[in-house]
């Protein structure tokens, strides 16, 4: 009973404070905007872009890259990749792929074969009776 | 009800054909360059050598009738045919021929293409694409859908417990 009588001012409260809170985020995306677009944030992207700090951050991120180069040389220099690599080829797993692919592509290229030459055949038969002048045979869906 | 059988026509049968000439052939060849290399090695005189031919023609004669009597009256396909997916089987009854039936076969499909293949042209005309060889072995050429290597039912019965 007291449940009930506070159910209706409860649901009153949530849906007010659910108005709130998507009014105030409406209003902070907004200032947002206003900042990114305004001079001031322009004037304090270039000033940081043109400092120090960021040429240091360009060269370290640079510096990075040559590191992941010779990182990657000496991964393939290593014997212990290709021990690696040597095993992951041998496995059941991988074998198997790559035997089903195998026969799943030849089964394509039979099932091309299959059909082509089943189109010869009608081709065949329609020429030779046309020059014999004997009626085409009936398709095998006619009783 | 039985679903009515689709006969199998000239170019599809040429290329099964084809298919089986080359495995006997790669298949004897293999067997002739071995036992070549090994005589090779052997001081083997002229008139063994030319017995020795004599005995590889025969042998080769005989394996070619192995291998389609064997084919033809056990599952009706050669592997030529099991890839073009299309079987050998009686006219009447749908089913496999038997061993002698199937030797005579070859031996009619023999006759049929000596005269520069004039015995398959009735495959042409026929209405269940026969060749002469078929006409006269009571044989027909069928489609041969590819089977499931389990039946639906088994599978349908299969349950896969879950990870």
């Amino acid at each position: 009973m007291l449940g009930r009588a506070l159910q209706l001012p409860i649901e009153l409260t949530a849906s007010v404070a659910r108005g709130a809170g998507r009014r105030l985020g409406d209003l902070t995306l907004a200032g947002l905007d206003a900042v990114l677009a305004s001079r001031v944030a322009e004037e304090a992207v270039d000033r940081a872009l043109a400092s120090r700090l960021a040429e240091h951050t360009v060269d370290r991120v640079f510096d990075q890259e040559r590191l992941i180069d010779e990182t990657v040389t000496r991964l393939l220099e290593s014997d212990e990749l290709w021990v690696l690599v040597d095993s992951i080829a041998k496995s059941p797993a991988v074998t198997e792929a790559i035997a089903r692919q195998s026969v799943g592509f030849a089964d394509q290229v039979a099932e091309g074969v299959r059909e082509r030459s089943q189109r010869l055949d009608v081709r065949l038969e329609q020429a030779a009776r046309r020059i014999a002048r004997r009626p085409a045979r009936p398709s095998p869906e006619s009783p | 009800m039985t679903p009515k059988p689709t006969y199998e026509g000239l170019a599809t049968r040429a290329i099964a054909l084809a298919l089986d000439a080359a495995a006997i052939n790669v298949i004897a060849l293999a067997v002739a360059g071995i036992v070549a290399l090994v005589l090779s090695v052997l001081s083997v005189p002229d008139w063994l050598e030319t017995v020795l031919i004599g005995v590889a023609g025969v042998l080769f004669f005989l394996w070619t009738i192995a291998y389609f009597a064997t084919f033809w009256s056990t599952t009706g396909q050669t592997p030529g045919d099991r890839l073009m997916r299309i079987r050998v089987c009686d006219a009447e009854a749908g089913q496999p021929i038997g061993f002698g039936r199937s030797v005579l076969r070859l031996l009619y499909l023999t006759i049929a293409a000596l005269p520069l293949l004039a015995g398959f042209l009735p495959v042409l005309f026929d209405e269940r694409r026969r060749g002469l060889h078929d006409m006269l072995a009571g044989t027909v050429v069928v489609s041969a859908p590819e089977e499931p290597a389990v039946s639906p039912a088994v599978l349908s019965r299969v349950r896969i417990p879950p990870r």
